[in-house]
């Protein structure tokens, strides 16, 4: 009696490691070929049926009075759900490591003294850029944040590829960042972002700005129809506005916001512009997990 | 004194020559004809394509059943005409993961006119417009209507009267199909025959 219940708990634990080496395999399933780039959309999600990796590689954002070359690539990632015909948008959903919109710094032109000029600066804010110019800290990052949550994010593929309308709804904040600016100077928050309404299209700003025209880019589909491709994609949109820095300077902020909102000029509507130049590629739920069945 | 005009007179021979090779190479634009008349009135071209295929880089649409009905005439001696329908039936992807759930021509008619390149008539078909929703749960583009869009140049030949549209009549007409922004390209092989009033009379565009 005694062996028979040793053999049976044998058997269990037996079946035990074996269905945990089994899990183990099917989580370490990796995509392959055009679909790794897809490694972080949560495609196992049921209400995820598309997969965006769009990478912008240059373009400019222009704000007031100061531009911001785009130099270095910003990702942005995720799933897209089902079309809303209300809504005329897609649903967002995060990426699986957290990194929706990759915190990529650009450099801002003209450095620190690009944006608090010493000449017209309080004496203590004077005194402060002196010391940093002292210690070669005059190099300020311009870094894109998404505002709020990845669900905030709206996509419209059919916008994306017929070349008018909205095509991405994305909520950003501006974060700017140099030692004598502190950590918290941000042109935009989660509570009041910057909304950028990208298209493909033409834009109808209001003026001084005038339209501009985005483009779909040049479409190729891979992995036999399954990811579509958009090379030399251009979101574009100059109609947005922005609210007024904050934060700026630390324990001086009362003197150095001020500052850079002056001289970021006027933020409203028609005097801003953001320029995304890149490629794009999507693919669906179903190519994924299919793709991950079939190389375990 | 005598030099100076006679240069002058040179200069305005050689312009009188250039005017009157242009003027032929403007003239040149070929017309319709039937039995190598010239067609007077209006006449219905009905056809369906020997072999059609339309890709977008990495997947070709194939429709089995390419059909055209072109309206054709001759205006100050050029062949005019207007593409009035063009239904497109059983169709299919090179693909496993992309159906072709709906293709349709829209906003018909489409103008054209004949042209002559090298020497050669080719018709233009300006105003192109077709419209493709692809199915599949796994097709990148499922549900989303792609667009076909832009002008395409087809060479006549006379002697098998056909109209064959590919990359290098489009190119050598100057015309282009885009499709999700980039190129598309068209190949295709359609007989002219007369429907209506020259029936079974051969067609020549010259």
């Amino acid at each position: 009696m005694q062996k028979h219940r040793a053999r049976v708990v044998c058997s269990a634990m037996l079946l035990v490691a074996l269905t945990a080496l089994g899990l183990a395999g099917s989580a370490q399933a990796k995509l392959t070929g055009g679909y790794t780039k897809f490694a972080n959309c949560p495609y196992t999600n049921a209400e995820v049926k598309k997969c965006l990796y769009s990478v912008t590689e240059s373009g400019e954002v222009v704000l007031g009075s100061k531009k911001v070359p785009i130099e270095k690539p910003v990702t942005l990632q995720g799933g897209a759900g089902v079309f809303n015909e209300e809504e005329e948008f897609q649903k967002f959903y995060a990426a699986t490591n957290g990194i929706t919109l990759s915190k990529t710094p650009q450099n801002v032109p003209g450095g620190l003294l690009g944006i608090v000029p010493e000449a017209s600066s309080p004496f203590l804010v004077k005194a402060l850029i002196k010391f940093f110019l002292e210690n070669s800290l005059t190099g300020v990052n311009s870094t894109l944040e998404l505002a709020g949550s990845a669900s905030d994010i709206r996509i419209n593929e059919f916008a994306l590829a017929a070349e008018e309308g909205i095509a991405l709804k994305l909520p950003v904040k501006v974060h700017l960042e140099n030692p004598f600016l502190g950590k918290n100077c941000y042109v935009g928050s989660s509570g009041s972002p910057i909304t950028w309404n990208l298209t493909t299209g033409e834009t109808s700003p209001p003026a001084p700005n005038t339209p501009i025209s985005g483009a779909g880019g040049e479409g190729e589909f891979l992995e036999s129809g399954r990811i579509l491709q958009l090379k030399n994609n251009k979101l574009v949109d100059n109609a947005w506005s922005a609210p007024s820095p904050t934060g700026c300077g630390g324990i001086l902020s009362f003197l150095v916001t001020p500052i850079i909102k002056a001289q970021l000029g006027t933020t409203t509507a028609g005097h801003n512009t953001a320029v995304l130049k890149g490629t794009v590629s999507t693919t669906t739920s179903a190519a994924l997990i299919k793709n991950n069945k079939e190389n375990p | 004194m005598r030099i100076k005009a006679t240069a002058i007179g040179t200069a305005l021979a050689a312009l009188a020559v250039l005017c009157a090779v242009f003027a032929s190479s403007a003239s040149a634009a070929p017309a319709w004809k039937f039995e190598a008349k010239s067609l007077e009135g209006s006449e219905v071209i009905l056809g369906g394509a020997l072999e059609s295929s339309l890709t977008i880089p990495g997947l070709t649409t194939t429709c089995e059943n390419f059909l055209y009905k072109l309206s054709i005439k001759n205006e100050a001696g050029t062949g005019k005409g207007e593409v009035t329908e063009l239904p497109l039936y059983n169709c299919t992807t090179n693909t496993e993961a992309c159906a072709v759930e709906k293709i349709g021509a829209e906003k018909l008619p489409w103008p054209s006119h004949l042209a002559t390149v090298s020497s050669s008539p080719y018709i233009i078909i300006e105003g192109v417009r077709v419209g493709i929703v692809y199915s599949g749960e796994e097709c990148a583009v499922g549900g989303i209507l792609v667009a076909v869009t832009g002008s395409a140049g087809g060479l006549i030949d006379n002697t098998t009267e056909t109209a064959t549209f590919n990359n290098t009549t489009l190119a050598a007409t100057g015309t282009a199909l885009k499709a999700l922004s980039g190129k598309a390209e068209w190949s295709g092989v359609f007989p002219t025959e007369a429907f209506q009033w020259h029936r079974e009379q051969a067609l020549s565009a010259s």
